[in-house]
């Protein structure tokens, strides 16, 4: 059961790793676009389009690996304090409430949402003879699946939980304040902080 | 099983809720279908108590909403037309999805957020603030002082709350406590500044903001400028003020820590006179001596020159602006201009800054071929840079214009204005200023200035130039923050190289090349995943919020409470210092994004009633949200620095000390308040 949970993250995370580099060519895409069209005056129709289809595909696809690194805000005011028993209740009870649902439904609209689009031949009407859309929109219900999958592993590791008591491991990812690599770009040493508390110690006494 | 109280108190606030909602919902109209206009609208405030409830139970917030939406949504249209419910609310969420993934002011967030995850990677932090120490050594409560600065620009660069305050905490912190700074003001100027980024734009809050309010980002930016230094202004006057009267908790630095190490060059010459650029220009006019090399000597007049062309070529842009007919180029300041710029960019060591500002380079660039055209046509070049200077200036113009009123070309250029007083006022104060930086000029500042342009400047351009192409419209922010990211990439390789030749000098240069580029691969890497994670919480927040409050709008609750409110007939003045308290409050258990993207559309229609100016109420939120990062419980930025701090420091001496600067949070708030000027006054001016 573990494995296939940990294969349906390296999925998800996979997907999001990939298409996260498309931050990568939409800085290079829209640094080129300013220079070709202040230096070279050389604007692109395409661009404003394609720049949009970026950033559109990049966040939808990273959905589920974001919640895979459970990235997704929470309002942790009270789910701090309780227990993994109870987090994973409340969590699962409001997975089969609130997030099958939304999602599915989402998924579901999004492919006949998409299929218009192609069954049409639908090109950007932003500006003339605009690139197509219809890959664009299909993007919808592809996220929208994988981000159902995560959902439906998020469901079980609820399960687990409920049973075991404590939470089932996840793969590691890239944390945003990932205190020991930064420990190491501004050469602190934990020995560093352990004299300083002595320092402190005495700093409280001298009072 | 033991409960603890915070439990107690989160849960009898949502049985309340859940009770009033029980109440009140119209359980008997809900199984025929016919819901009338009023008990949509109770759904609507019935939705609303139930999101508060859902988020404070700690589930992803976008799904809430996304579910809740649809569920309510469907209500809404099965009241009206039970058949076509389901067709239409599925419709209502993909369109509502497609219009998140097609927005054209969301898409400058993961642009922002990749150029912050990069400078935060470039590892300038620690010359930053060692520059800044240094530089500011003189002042009371120097350390905390420089703290404060440190953050604000840091922090600025990059909006990561965490990593801002973990890294002071990790640099400034252990270097406050060791020169005997008192625990509490430490830990409030490191939080404290690490939170600057939140409203200093170019901020991501304010780009939320204006996706949600449907303000223009540019005005925002513009306008949250001057309250975001004055917060910053506040919170450094406090430190000065509080250093000068009780200098026991900041002690001043002792002579030794206030000493800078001289060069070998610079001790040389140093014994010809403490003044560097007196000695320097003597020694670049030919008596070299004591065993240093001229091309030292020259590179560092060269680098003593840099304030000075500076100020001038600011000179000159304000002599432009401040005589312009029109538009037209090739005049007398923007000659001097460009060609100091252009000297500049030529200057900088390995052309950091040249690299990091097109603009710069633009301008440079710009600069050049009128020079060349103004030399052809009319007067040689050596005497276009007099008439900046000169008082005849408006005459010589004009007698510069004459010949070049022959051409075809630029007959129709119109006069230029003639000189106001206030520009000799701004001129003089302008020499002064060269006179006293270069009478000042030792050999230690000498050394100081070269570490703020290695570290403070660059930055600071690069800040500059991102919000400057913004705010006066050479860019949109997205174009800004794209060319922002990459300069944020440029800065990383570059002291990423500089690091890595400085410890690899044995082995030499192939290999420092190749560690970073094979630095730069891992920090690009987890740059975007970062990247990646953020701005899909960020937008899939918004997916689930514009569905939520399309249904929310369905329901009607938008009319119910704008009726409610207009009822209690407040005062504008009543209603912002509501409006106010109830993002203060929700700033407690709340994230800003879920403030921003769930509870402003509830106020945005509301201001007009009020006569209020949605840019200003957006300035007033993002100063008050300032406030989210440091009240407990969910101060992030208190416990960011509690796990880099010594285990002897207490979360409550770090919160102590985050009440002061609190306190200056609601200063600034009220300030802003009063004198609305201090925010509206730039977009005011820029964009009439």
């Amino acid at each position: 059961m573990q494995r296939l949970l940990l294969f349906v993250d390296k999925v998800s995370t996979w997907v999001g790793h990939a298409f996260s580099f498309l931050i990568v060519g939409l800085t290079l895409l829209i640094s080129w676009e300013v220079f070709s069209r202040y230096a070279l005056d050389n604007p692109h129709a395409w661009a404003f389009d394609v720049m949009i289809m970026m950033y559109g595909t990049m966040f939808m696809m990273a959905g589920a690996y974001t919640l895979a690194k459970s990235g997704h805000v929470r309002g942790d005011v009270l789910y701090g304090f309780f227990r993994p028993r109870t987090q994973a209740t409340i969590d699962l009870v409001l997975y089969i409430a609130f997030f099958v649902p939304g999602v599915f439904a989402l998924t579901y609209a999004g492919y006949f949402y998409a299929a218009e689009s192609w069954a049409i031949n639908e090109h950007s009407s932003i500006t003339a003879e605009g690139p197509p859309v219809y890959q664009f929109k299909t993007v919808i219900p592809i996220a929208g699946a994988i981000l159902l999958a995560q959902g439906i592993v998020e469901i079980i590791r609820c399960a687990i939980c409920i049973k075991q008591g404590y939470w089932p491991s996840r793969e590691e990812d890239v944390e945003e304040v990932d205190v020991d690599k930064l420990k190491e770009m501004v050469h602190v040493k934990d020995e560093d902080i352990k004299q300083l508390d002595k320092l402190v110690v005495r700093q409280e006494q001298g009072r | 099983m033991k409960i603890r109280k915070e439990l107690w108190f989160g849960f009898s606030l949502m049985a309340i809720i859940l009770i009033t909602v029980v109440v009140l919902t119209p359980w008997s109209h809900l199984t025929d279908a016919h819901l009338s206009r009023e008990d949509l609208g109770v759904l609507g405030l019935l939705m609303l108590a139930l999101i508060v409830v859902a988020i404070m139970l700690g589930f992803p917030t976008a799904f809430t909403l996304m579910g809740m939406g649809m569920f309510f949504g469907w209500l809404a249209y099965r009241s009206v037309n039970p058949e076509l419910a389901t067709r239409q609310i599925l419709d209502l969420m993909v369109q509502r999805a497609y219009s998140v993934m097609s927005n054209d002011v969301l898409i400058a967030i993961p642009l922002f957020v990749f150029m912050g995850y990069l400078v935060e990677r470039a590892a300038l932090i620690e010359r930053l603030f060692k520059s800044l120490h240094l530089a500011l050594t003189r002042i009371p409560g120097s350390l905390a002082v420089a703290t404060i600065v440190t953050c604000a620009i840091f922090a600025t660069a990059t909006g990561i709350v965490g990593a801002v305050v973990t890294l002071m905490g990790l640099l400034a912190f252990p270097a406050m406590l060791r020169a005997g700074y008192n625990i509490q003001l430490s830990a409030g100027a490191v939080t404290a500044g690490g939170c600057l980024g939140i409203l200093i734009p170019p901020s991501v809050l304010l780009i939320v903001y204006g996706a949600t309010a449907g303000v223009s980002v540019v005005q925002l930016y513009a306008g949250a400028f001057f309250p975001g230094f004055m917060l910053a202004a506040l919170y450094v006057g406090y430190v000065i003020v509080l250093a000068k009267l009780k200098p026991k908790l900041a002690p001043p630095l002792s002579e030794a820590e206030q000493k800078i190490d001289l060069p070998p060059f610079a001790r040389a010459l140093g014994k010809r006179g403490r003044n560097a650029v007196a000695a320097l220009s003597r020694a670049v006019a030919g008596k070299a001596g004591a065993g240093v090399p001229k091309r030292t000597v020259v590179a560092q007049f060269m680098v003593s020159l840099l304030p000075a062309l500076a100020i001038l070529a600011l000179l000159g842009v304000t002599y432009q602006v401040a005589t312009a007919p029109a538009v037209e180029a090739s005049t007398a300041g923007l000659v001097e201009a460009g060609g100091a710029v252009a000297a500049d960019v030529k200057e900088e060591a390995a052309g950091l800054v040249g690299q990091l500002t097109p603009e710069e380079e633009e301008a440079g660039a710009k600069g050049a071929p009128s020079d060349e055209a103004k030399a052809s046509t009319s007067a040689p070049t050596a005497e276009a840079p007099k008439p900046a200077s000169a008082p005849e200036s408006p005459a010589a113009a004009k007698v510069a214009e004459g010949p070049s009123a022959s051409q075809p070309g630029p007959a129709a250029e119109p006069e230029r204005l003639p000189v106001p007083i206030w520009f000799w006022i701004v001129f003089a104060i302008g020499v002064a200023a060269i006179l006293a930086i270069y009478l000042a000029w030792t050999w230690e500042r000498l050394e100081v200035f070269k570490m703020l342009l290695t570290s403070f400047f660059p930055l600071a351009i690069l800040i500059l130039a991102v919000l400057g192409s913004i705010v006066f419209g050479l860019a949109t922010p997205t174009e800004a923050a794209a060319v922002g990211a990459f300069g944020g990439f440029v800065l990383a390789a570059i002291y990423r190289y500089i690091d890595h030749s400085r410890t690899a000098k044995t082995r030499g240069r192939g290999s420092a090349l190749a560690t970073t580029v094979k630095d730069l691969g891992s920090i690009v890497k987890d740059s975007s995943f970062l990247t990646a994670k953020t701005s899909a919480m960020v937008c899939w927040l918004f997916v689930g919020s514009s569905i939520f409050s399309a249904s929310f709008a369905l329901l009607g609750g938008q009319e119910i409470i704008n009726k409610w409110v207009l009822s209690l007939d407040m005062t504008p003045v009543q209603f912002m210092i509501l409006a106010q308290f109830i993002i203060f409050i929700l700033g407690w258990p709340l994230e800003w994004t879920e403030i921003i993207v769930i509870f402003m559309p509830i106020f945005i229609p509301l201001l007009p009633h009020f006569n209020i100016d949605p840019l200003f109420f957006g300035l007033l939120v993002a100063l008050n949200l300032q406030t989210a990062f440091l009240s407990p419980p969910v101060a992030m930025a208190a416990f960011y620095l509690k796990g880099v701090s010594p285990p002897h420091v207490t979360l409550n001496q770090i919160f102590g000390g985050m009440m002061p600067f609190m306190g200056i949070q609601l200063v600034a708030l009220v300030l802003l308040y009063v004198f609305p000027g201090i925010g509206l006054w730039l977009p005011q001016v820029l964009y009439k």
